[in-house]
This record gives structure tokens, sequence and C-alpha cells, in this order.
């Protein structure tokens, strides 16, 4: 039932940005500063993730394709693997903990603290004035970003198999391209735009609805990032079926 | 509906785990100041809340000009809400926008987009000297870096710039010291004279809602237990409107009283219920 609720409440808060954004009734300005926070924050992390996740898929690969099957297929695990899987989530992950975290602590500080209500009390909308320029700037950052961790994950996953598997550039990029589907680009953006909406509106949703102080701020704040992490495993999971086949 | 009545609270019914408020009935006229007195947790804050809509009761209305805050659409709430201002208990402050956006919220955003940059500037300046703070010192400032009564004040001076037609005052001396509180009442008291505007105060502050008050109200279980003039407050003999009066030796002896009537009522006395207890 409470599960129902948040899913009715953030579907009407949907139709509200759309109606927000089709009336022009957001910011430009807000949807940059919230970009910035948001892409250039994050991008330090997500640089690390993506470096990490490029050497780890690189040395697992080759070490279970050493004995059999030409090493040179190692390209297209990393690049297929970075591209279509850890790239967008380990991405999400990213930012669930670094934006979506302190976006549902900020607006949950907010509405205890009456500020939210101050707002309404003022004749503005909370919804094209706090909720509209976070998701807005979400679904501009989050491609952005992913489209950088998979450039940077597939090249470390490069250096690392020369380094470690002594499989050069040539056969790696001979084997990525082997195997490669511009399609899988494609998706991994579209995967990266659905991330970019889902986890601002959850984040702004459960920090619109805090109430409690301080505490209500660290529930909610908890639910959140579970709430976030589960559906951006949901999605994940719904996407090969809708698109791969 | 009288022309004079500017804010009409309706049989007004709330309940949130318990009831809050069982039918208010309370019309406020124009250029009328009325504070609303209680104990902490009978609704006083929620009633006042109700009036732009922060929170909508179970049951009744609440008219602001003979509109109805609750059958206006959107639109219509949005435009009625531009004519109220609200002052938080703890201002509510915007923490990411500093003193001089602050009060700029105030204003209305149409207003703001035609508004002359250096005109707006003067009208949030004269805003902040009507409450007794120097534009040049906190201007820039973010509300984080100003005293609690500094800060109540600047909510003061975002609920008049816009010169709305009707303030509203959650509980705006609380956490105060005398010295603050004082003068916090006496800008309300100010702010009324001079720009006529219709004020209800939801405060602890005995004396100071019967000094600012034009009217007196007192809430209790969710309903009004009196509504007069300070006058008629003062010379109440409602037992819980002496205990406000701080007319304490009376109030006590009129409890004990009730007290002693109910006891007369009722068989099972207090001896009687005492001993029950210690059979169980």
């Amino acid at each position: 039932m409470g599960f129902a609720r948040h899913v009715g409440q953030i579907s009407v808060l949907t139709v509200r940005i759309v109606m927000a954004v089709g009336q022009g009734g957001v910011s430009l300005k807000s949807v940059f500063a919230q970009a910035y926070e948001q892409g250039i924050g994050s991008l330090p992390l997500v640089l690390v993730t993506a470096v990490l996740s490029g050497i780890v898929t690189s040395q697992q690969g080759g070490y279970q394709f050493s004995s059999s099957i030409p090493l040179y297929v190692l390209g297209s695990v990393v690049a297929s693997s970075v591209v279509l899987e850890l790239g967008p989530v380990m991405t999400a992950f990213v930012l669930i903990g670094r934006v979506g975290a302190r976006i549902t602590a900020e607006i949950g500080t907010m509405a205890v603290s009456e500020q939210v209500d101050a707002l309404i009390s003022l004749g503005r909308d909370p919804v094209p004035y706090l909720a509209a320029p976070r998701v807005i700037a979400g679904m501009i950052v989050t491609p952005i970003l992913v489209g950088v961790a998979n450039a940077v994950g597939v090249l470390t996953g490069l250096v690392s198999a020369r380094a470690t598997m002594g499989l050069g550039p040539e056969g790696f990029l001979y084997g990525a391209r082997l195997y490669w589907h511009s399609w899988d680009l494609f998706y991994s953006l579209a995967k990266a735009f659905v991330f970019g909406f889902t986890i601002p509106v959850i984040s702004v949703h459960m920090g619109l609805i805090t109430h409690g102080g301080a505490e209500g701020v660290g529930r909610n704040t908890t639910t959140s990032v579970v709430f976030m992490i589960i559906t951006v495993l949901v999605v994940d999971a719904t996407f090969p079926p809708l698109f791969l086949n | 509906m009288d022309p004079e009545v500017t804010i009409e609270y309706e049989n007004v019914h709330k309940r949130f785990d318990t009831p809050v408020l069982s039918g208010v009935n309370l019309s406020v006229m124009r250029g009328e100041t009325v504070s609303i007195l209680g104990t902490s947790g009978t609704g006083k804050s929620v009633l006042l809340k109700t009036t732009i809509g922060l929170i909508t009761p179970d049951r009744g209305d609440v008219r602001i000009d003979g509109e109805s805050v609750y059958h206006s659409t959107r639109l219509g709430l949005r435009d009625l809400r531009r004519t109220v201002r609200y002052v938080f208990q703890y201002a509510a402050l915007f923490d990411s926008l500093n003193i001089y956006e602050n009060v700029a919220m105030g204003l209305d955003p149409a207003e703001i987009k035609t508004l002359d940059p250096q005109v707006m500037l003067d009208r949030i300046a004269a805003s902040l000297v009507n409450v007794n703070l120097e534009p040049a010192k906190v201007l820039s400032k973010l509300p984080a870096e100003l005293s609690g009564g500094m800060r109540k004040r600047v909510g003061l001076a975002r609920a008049i710039v816009g010169e709305p037609r009707i303030i509203l005052y959650d509980e705006p001396v609380t956490g105060l010291d005398p010295v603050n509180s004082a003068t916090v009442n006496r800008l309300i008291m100010s702010i009324a004279e001079r720009t006529k505007v219709t004020s209800i105060v939801v405060t602890h502050d005995v004396e100071g809602a019967l000094e600012m008050s034009h009217r007196v109200a007192l809430l209790d279980n969710g309903t009004l237990r009196f509504i007069g003039t300070p006058d008629e407050f003062r010379r109440s003999e409602d037992p819980l409107v002496m205990a406000f009066a701080d007319r304490r030796a009376a109030a006590e002896a009129a409890l004990k009283l009730i007290e002693h009537d109910a006891y007369d009522d009722n068989d099972a006395g207090p001896a009687h219920a005492i001993s029950i207890g210690v059979r169980a």
C-alpha cells in the first residue's frame, strides 16, 4: 500500500514537472546550477569508478580467456560489459550516493524547517522551483557522465589488458570492433537517461514528503537511497528484454 | 457576508491521529489584529495554516474576502496567497539565499520581472529598515550568519515587502529573549498601525497579545473557548482564561472548585478511585 502511494505520488510529481516545463515556469539558471552541481561535482567519483570498472573487467576477462579463447575477444568483453552495464549502473550508483541522497536531505531539511511551506505561502510552486531543475539537470547530465564513464572504462580496460595480459591495443580494438553494435551505445545512453530521471525524481519526492525533524530527514534519506538502488536495478533488469532482443 | 469581514473560518474541523480542530468559527474584520492563545498542541498553528491552504481541513471552510480557499482553482489559490503573508515560527528563511534574495521572495514574482533593480533594492532596504535592521550590514549575509532575533525580523521584512492585505504570525516571539520579544511585538503593532493590514497572531505571549490585539481568542480542545477584547479577557471569570491572564491564585481556586464539583457529582470520588487502584 505504501509502495503504491509512493508510485502514485511520483507519477503526479512527474506530470506536474512536465506541465511546469510546458508552461515555461522553470528557471534555466537553476537548471544550469543543478547541472553543474550534479555533473562537475560527480565527475571525479564517476572517473574513479569507471577506471576501476575497466581494470577489473579486463583482468577478470583475461583470466578466463587465457586458455582456449583468443585473447583479442577480451576487447569485445570489456567494451560490451562497460558500455552495456558497468558504465551506466556504476555511474547511477555514484549519483544515488552523491546526488540523490543530497537532494533528499536538502529538500527534506527544507520541508521540516517550513521552508517548503514558506515557498508555497509566497505564491511559489515547489515543483518548478525545487523539483523540475533537479530532474531536468539529472536527465541532461547523467547521459554525459555515462558517456565519459564508458570511454574511460574501455580505455583503462585497454591499458590494463596490455599491462597484465600482453594484449596490444590493435588486438584489443580488433576484438572490440568485431562484436560491436552501434545500438549498444544508444542502449547505454538511453538507460542513463532513464536513470537520470528516476534518481532525482525519487529523491525530490522523498524530500518533499519528509516530516518529523532531523530524525525524519535521516529516515527519509535512507529510504530514498534504498528506493533508488532498487529502482535502478529493476530498470537495469527491464532493459535487456525490451531493447536487446 | 459582512463586507468588513476579511477572514472567515466556518466550522473548521481537522484531525490527525486525534481531533485537533473541532468546529472553529471565527470572523476577522478588515484592519483588525486578532491574537489566538492556547496551550501547546491545541491546534493554533494548524488553524493558521488552514488560512492559506498549507493544511486542508477535513470539514468546514475558510474564506478570504468571501472567496473560499478550498473551492478555488490552483491559480485562484495562488492569487489569494499573494495577498497574504505568513510569518513562520522560526522565520523559515531560505538557507541558500542571502538576505536580499530572501526578502525579494516576498515580492510578487510577476512584479519582480518588471521591477527596476534599483527600485527593488530600495523596497527591500526600506522593509529591512522598517524592522530595525541596517540593510548595508545584512543584505549580503546568509540566514545562518544572523542571530535568531534578526532572522525573525528578516522574516517580518519578507512579509511586509510585498505590501500584503493580511499577515499571519505563527508564534513570532517564541525562542526570543524578553528584549527581542518586545521589539518584535512592537514591530507587529507598528506594521498594523501603519499599513492597516489585517493580522492574526498565534502566540504564547499573553501580555504581548493583550497589548497588540483588538481581540483575543482562546483555543481549547479544538474550539474557541473565548473571543473578546483584551479588557473582556482580563475580566473573564473562565478559569482557563484566568490562568492565561496569569491570575494564578484565582485560577487555582476556580480549578479546585471544579475538581470538588466533579467529585460531588460522582459517587466514585477520589478515595474510591484510590481504593480500586490498590485492589487492582
